[in-house]
């Protein structure tokens, strides 16, 4: 703050508290003409309305001489006075500072036990699962969904059911977390025509024993040995890749003809954002440890 | 004390006299507070690094307070520990030099902005501001369908270009030359995306954080 801005502020303040504290301890003091019968002579309503006088009452006057206290008391104390920084030395960012270091002193004993710790033996603690559960809400929910059961529409998976695309590790979610996840399937609508996506799709249903047209899918299992590349053969999927598994009931963008039509014409391309700028690592670890816990019931108990 | 009622008399039958010492007295807190500030900010100087908005963001961040974004969502992180411990970095005057008006906001119905570049993916705000409970069943935000619908008119970004360098920004002749290219066949949807994946992070020291995904800018 520059000299003219302080003594900007100091002659503002001065005035201020310089007036109303004349008129409070002159004011009252101020002897006002009275009539015989007690009134100040002022009438309303032809007379009906007429005022009287009464004293200031005793804890109006004590409550305005306390503001004043209080004011002249913070300006002691507090920044507030121009430049003055105050006897208390006070500032916002130093208060951010104390507070930050006051909750990171109540949880210092539970983080540090768990810095480093592997995620499946993080998830066996019900207090940091806890905190991860928190943390999870924050950052992960949007996608995953506040109980972490997915969204087939951004092919957000679900983190409960015990099916892994990467991996369920503890390593390996906690890899998930960091460094993020682009699960990527290349449209093939450019190389297939209709019926022929319609064939793979249908033998795609077949893999899981879903309801399909076998005559279709016949035709369709030969196209399949692209697709093989990344879902493997058989289409038990790929954990290095992320490709799904396509033998089992659970369905990242949807198992219907339709959306796995869509998915064969026009590619997948699921983004995981990675963490690691915006968590601590200590706090990535609880997140992968509240997940891992969903689904190893055991790893609570 | 005796006579000292005249000056009250004086005043209190004066009408326009008492609203002009009342207005007075009301604007000392204001003139302390406010003008010392209002002046300072004209000083302040962006953080080391950080760059106006690219002709795509600044026809997101126009979009942006179009459609009223600033009601439901602030852009300043404050300096508590609540606020940091969830949103990261408290806010800074350096930070919203280039924004014409600030977008700090003092309403929060959603959650605040000022750093969620990245932490969702291009798709996830898509969805979201095309159909918002789509991704998150609780939100009770306004879904902007429309956005999808209408490009950005890439003249109009060059005349609010011109607009800004008047008014201090360092836009190059090539830069505002070159926006009508950056902007031609993108959605406001792309735009506003594109902004808001920026948000505190693409005009930062450091560029483009390792979060960023996609195609946009």
């Amino acid at each position: 703050m520059t000299p003219f801005w302080s003594a900007w502020i100091m002659f503002l303040i001065v005035l201020n508290l310089g007036i109303t504290l004349f008129l409070f301890l002159w004011g009252p003091r101020v002897k006002i003409p009275v009539l015989p019968d007690g009134t100040t002579g002022h009438v309303w309503a032809h007379g009906v309305l007429r005022e009287g006088m009464h004293k200031l009452p005793l804890w109006w006057l004590l409550f305005s001489g306390a503001m004043f206290a209080v004011g002249f008391v913070y300006l002691y104390l507090y920044p507030g006075f121009g430049a003055s920084k105050g006897v208390l030395g006070w500032t916002s960012h130093q208060q951010l500072a104390d507070d930050t270091a006051a909750n990171a002193a109540k949880l210092d004993s539970l983080l540090a036990s768990l810095a480093g710790a592997p995620v499946e033996s993080i998830a066996r603690n019900a207090e940091a699962t806890r905190i991860g559960q928190r943390l999870f809400i924050d950052n992960c929910a949007a996608c995953h969904g506040r109980e972490g059961h997915g969204n087939a529409l951004l092919g957000a998976p679900n983190l409960v059911d015990g099916d892994w695309l990467y991996g369920g590790d503890g390593a390996t979610i906690l890899a998930s977390i960091e460094d993020g996840r682009g699960g990527t399937m290349p449209p093939f609508g450019g190389s297939l025509d209709k019926a022929a996506i319609e064939n793979v799709a249908n033998y795609v249903l077949s893999l899981s024993g879903a309801d399909h047209s076998p005559a279709k899918a016949k035709l369709g299992a030969p196209q399949f040995a692209v697709c093989a590349a990344c879902h493997g053969p058989t289409g038990s999927g790929n954990p290095a890749l992320g490709a799904p598994n396509l033998t089992d009931t659970i369905w990242l963008y949807g198992g219907d003809l339709a959306t796995i039509e869509q998915t064969i014409r026009d590619g997948r391309h699921g983004v995981m954002p990675a963490w690691r700028s915006r968590l601590s690592d200590t706090d990535v670890r609880l997140v992968a440890a509240w997940v891992y816990a969903q689904s190893h019931a055991d790893a609570t108990h | 004390m005796a006579g000292g009622y005249k000056y009250f008399e004086a005043i209190e039958k004066r009408a326009l006299l008492l609203g002009v010492f009342t207005a007075i007295m009301v604007s000392l807190g204001g003139l302390a507070e406010i003008t010392p500030i209002f002046m300072a900010a004209h000083a302040v100087k962006p953080t080391l690094g950080l760059k106006p908005y690219d002709p795509l963001r600044l026809a997101g961040k126009d979009i942006y307070v179009r459609e009223g974004c600033y009601l439901c969502h602030t852009q300043m992180i404050r300096a508590l520990r609540a606020e940091t411990q969830r949103y990261g970095a408290f806010s800074t005057a350096e930070e919203s030099v280039f924004d014409r008006p600030h977008q700090w906001g003092s309403k929060r119905t959603g959650p605040d902005l000022a750093r969620v570049g990245g932490k969702y993916s291009d798709d996830w705000q898509r969805k979201h501001l095309l159909d918002p409970r789509s991704v998150v069943p609780e939100s009770n935000m306004p879904a902007y369908p429309w956005l999808s619908q209408a490009l950005v008119d890439g003249p109009d970004i060059q005349a609010r270009m011109r607009t800004l360098r008047l008014l201090g920004d360092p836009y190059s002749d090539a830069d505002i030359e070159g926006a009508a290219a950056a902007v031609s066949g993108h959605t406001e949807m792309e735009a506003l995306v594109a902004y808001l994946q920026g948000l505190g992070i693409a005009n930062e020291a450091g560029g483009v954080s390792a979060n960023r995904q996609e195609g946009t800018p």
